[in-house]
């Protein structure tokens, strides 16, 4: 609320983020397993003297660059350009409390990108051992990245007992930091061996094929035993309230978590019963279709991880509509437009309760709810009548929706219901122009 | 309309005003430096390749240079972060709330980049299979590219601009405004464009002495072309550079004019290191390289006051609360020096075995 709203019509900015995170995710986690896979197939080729498969791997590096390096590095600032636009107060938040985190994170990052490119046009250039150790340095960069961004994301989530020490410490080793990076080092195995797949099932040497095929599987199938034991983990140590929103306090969470549980499953099932048992008869279809599993698995299983989080982005410190825990009092005397200075409030709106409510909307409400496309309030108002839009809007904490407690003062509730009330029942005037 | 400027983060700095500026401005440069090889090269690549048919030179120019530009990419995206970084942390009020108001803008840089850099390795991998496309896909990918240094200019601008921000954001939330009406836009956008043509220029001169012993010909005239761009860059530089001067608000020109000795050294110091490059040029490119880092030192210095001046107590980073974290910022800078030493290392391998190996498999 200190910064002003991009109001984005019908998709709202929390589906514009999830939409550059979930396939930021799902590139990111397979740069760093396809450096562990790159690496460790090299030795065991260049340990059996297998020169197909070498072959083999100079070609999937070609991929890896292509999909790591371009899409995966540009995604990654492309989700920091999202939030900072959609979530402005919180991002600052985070870098304010996070900078030297950042500031390791982007050496290994350095590192990462830099090893990739010379391992990549290392293949003919370096002798055997370099080239490998560079591959490992490529790993350890990458992986130390995810463990630096890891800390941060969590934190999101699980504060721990920063809201009191407000020690970086504290933040950083917060509950569900350890158990989210065993979770997220198995997704990066198991995508290595997904992508892998694909380049496998696309090679012409049947018998290479066969190989790598059936080797890549064993890295899928034993990524996703461990998720689930992480999984169990995390959900342990994240907080009640989360968990609860995740089993049955929000009707769609809980299906979008069983979803995650049974797509993952399927995923399993198919490397299992696809490329494992049968490599010989693998096809890059097939390969697809369990890419695109696992594409749906990590949708919405960061749909479920942002969905628990509410009523805050930043965990016991921070509303989703950027007003600070701490500050509820203060808000709750200033009300809405008093605190948010971006409102820009005019004499002009405060003799127009319609002006004044669409306000009061942008600033508290916004940040969840569209007007009328996604979870739009339009429809979640649909039939009520003022004195039942009055009352539920003052407990609103307690409705279903994991919702921050209403700030406004009672002159801004009536125009907050004023204009929900006329986006079902548009006022005389204007319903009578065509 | 009032001036708005949304309040400091209460999480206070997380070292001095001082240590974060210097970081800034330090790795600002890095990522200029890499900028300028991206911008003036991808405009080079798309006319070198687009005449790839009637000239050998212009052929091979073509294909050594796409090697180079994917790599020039990235560098220049890894070497943002880090800025990007200090400048959300120092210059957070500014920089999100101008990004808000040209949100959407904003955001296309990220789809900008990306289609640019494919476009780049379109280039280098499949120049067979575009055949004649091949000088249509590095113009697009060129003019992308200027057209994210152009969305830069009115994010950078509209930073430093607060009084026109409440009007804006009263105009529509919608997130499509842009900086037009900003009288320094154009000559400060040319500023940076023309600098890269002049550091490609020495790029190339760089890349040419690669090729001193395999490619003698290529290289002497690969060297001449460089020399070209170089001093026609530099040259028109001074216009560019005046206009720029004199389009700046009458208070903050002046420092630059006498008012304020330190400002006018460093902005002047800058001018005659480049007038010195010029001189230098020609006997030896890496002499001017290392006068030309130094001018864009100072001049990087030169925007960050301008940035100062424009933004005065508006946002004074001075007076922001400070809770450093020096554990913390020990430690990065240990990795940074390991770190740098690991990339040192990696890089001298590759150098070091510049010989390509048959392909060891034993
Ligand atoms: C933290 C995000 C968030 C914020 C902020 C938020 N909401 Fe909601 N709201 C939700 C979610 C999620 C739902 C449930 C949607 C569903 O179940 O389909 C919801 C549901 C609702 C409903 C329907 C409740 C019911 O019982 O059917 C109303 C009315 C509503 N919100 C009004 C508001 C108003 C008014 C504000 C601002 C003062 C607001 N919300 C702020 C997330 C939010």
């Amino acid at each position: 609320m200190e910064y002003p709203f991009w109001d984005i019509p019908l998709v709202g900015g929390g589906m514009l983020i999830g939409i550059i995170a979930i396939l930021h995710v799902f590139v990111s986690h397979f740069a760093i397993g396809a450096g562990l896979f790159l690496v460790l197939t090299e030795r065991k080729a260049r340990r059996e003297g297998d020169t197909a498969l070498l072959d083999y791997l100079k070609r999937h590096s070609t991929f890896f660059i292509l999909v790591v390096l371009v899409f995966g590095a540009v995604s990654g600032v492309g989700i920091w350009w999202a939030i900072g636009l959609v979530h402005p107060t919180a991002t600052s938040a985070l870098i304010h409390i996070f900078v030297w985190a950042w500031a390791i994170e982007w050496v290994f990052f350095v590192i990462e990108l830099l090893a990739a490119f010379i391992y990549y046009y290392g293949w003919n250039r370096l002798d055997a051992r370099t080239h490998e150790t560079i591959g490992w340095i490529y790993f350890a960069g990458a992986w130390l990245s995810l463990f630096m961004i890891n800390g941060i994301l969590t934190f999101m989530l699980s504060t721990g007992k920063w809201p009191e020490t407000r020690s970086i410490v504290d933040a950083f080793f917060n509950p569900t930091m350890l158990p989210s990076l065993v979770v997220r080092t198995a997704v990066t195995i198991a995508l290595a061996g997904l992508y892998a797949l694909i380049t496998a099932s696309a090679e012409a040497d049947e018998s290479l094929r066969e190989k790598v095929v059936k080797y890549a599987s064993k890295w899928v199938l034993v990524g996703m035993t461990i998720i689930p034991i992480g999984g169990i983990w995390y959900i342990s140590r994240i907080p009640d309230q989360a968990r609860e929103i995740s089993m049955g306090g929000a009707p769609v969470v809980t299906l979008f978590a069983a979803a995650s549980i049974i797509f993952s499953a399927f995923v399993f099932l198919a490397t299992l019963l696809g490329p494992f048992l049968f490599p010989r008869r693998f096809h890059v279809t097939f390969a697809f279709v369990i890419v695109a599993l696992g594409l749906i698995t990590t949708g919405v299983t960061e749909w479920v991880r942002e969905a628990v989080r509410k009523p805050y982005i930043i965990y016991n410190y921070m509303y989703s509509n950027a007003i600070r825990a701490e500050d509820t009092q203060k808000v709750w005397e200033q009300g809405v437009l008093g605190s948010a200075k971006w409102a820009l409030l005019t004499e002009e709106d405060k003799r127009n309760p319609l002006a004044m409510g669409e306000k009061v909307f942008r600033f508290s409400c916004q940040s969840c709810h569209t007007v009328n496309g996604f979870n739009g309030i339009k429809f979640a108002v649909k039939g009520w009548e003022k004195d039942f839009l009055d009352m539920q809007i003052q407990k609103l904490d307690q409705l279903k929706g994991y919702m921050p407690p209403f700030l406004g003062n009672e002159e801004e509730r009536k125009a907050l219901v004023e204009w929900l009330y006329s986006l079902n029942n548009p006022p005389q005037q204007t319903a009578a122009r065509p | 309309m009032p001036v708005v400027v949304p309040p400091p983060d209460p999480a206070g700095l997380p070292a001095p005003a001082w240590l974060l500026q210097i970081l800034l401005v330090f790795t600002f440069i890095l990522h200029v430096l890499a900028m300028n090889l991206l911008l003036g090269g991808s405009v080079v690549l798309a006319l070198s390749t687009w005449r790839a048919k009637h000239s050998e030179f212009c052929a091979k120019l073509s294909q050594r240079l796409s090697r180079a530009l994917p790599v020039a990419m990235s560098l220049t995206i890894t070497l943002g972060i880090a800025p990007l970084l200090f400048v959300q942390v120092l210059y957070g009020q500014a920089f999100y709330t101008a990004s808000v108001l040209m949100a959407w803008f904003w955001l296309s840089v990220i789809l900008l980049v990306l289609l640019a850099y494919y476009g780049l390795y379109l280039v280098q991998f499949r120049p067979e299979w575009l055949g004649a496309k091949a000088g249509v896909v590095a113009w697009i990918s060129a003019l992308f590219i200027l057209a994210v240094g152009l969305l830069f200019t009115h994010n950078a601008t509209l930073s430093i601009s607060p009084a026109k921000w409440a009007e804006m954001y009263a105009a529509s939330a919608s997130g499509l405004h842009l900086n037009w009406s900003e009288p320094t836009l154009i000559p400060r956008y040319l500023h940076f464009v023309v600098a890269a043509f002049a550091v490609t220029g020495l790029g190339l001169m760089l890349l040419a002495t690669g090729y001193r012993k395999t490619d003698a010909e290529w290289s002497a005239e690969a060297t001449r072309y460089g020399l070209r761009w170089f001093v026609g860059a530099t040259v028109l530089q001074f216009a560019v550079g005046l206009w720029f001067l004199v389009k700046l608000p009458q208070g903050v020109m002046m420092n630059f004019l006498g008012m304020n000795m330190v400002d006018t050294v460093v902005l002047w110091a800058g001018v005659v290191l480049a007038v010195l490059a010029l001189l230098v040029a020609q006997r030896s490119a890496i002499g001017a390289t290392v006068l030309v880092a130094l001018t864009i030192t100072l001049m990087a210095v030169t925007r960050h006051r301008v940035r100062q001046m424009f933004l005065g107590e508006h946002l004074n980073v001075n007076t922001l609360p400070v809770n450093p974290q020096w554990a913390m910022f020990v430690i990065f800078a240990v990795l940074l020096v390991i770190g740098l030493a690991v990339v040192g290392w990696m890089v001298w391998q590759f150098f070091k075995a510049s010989q390509p190996q048959q392909s060891t498999t034993a």
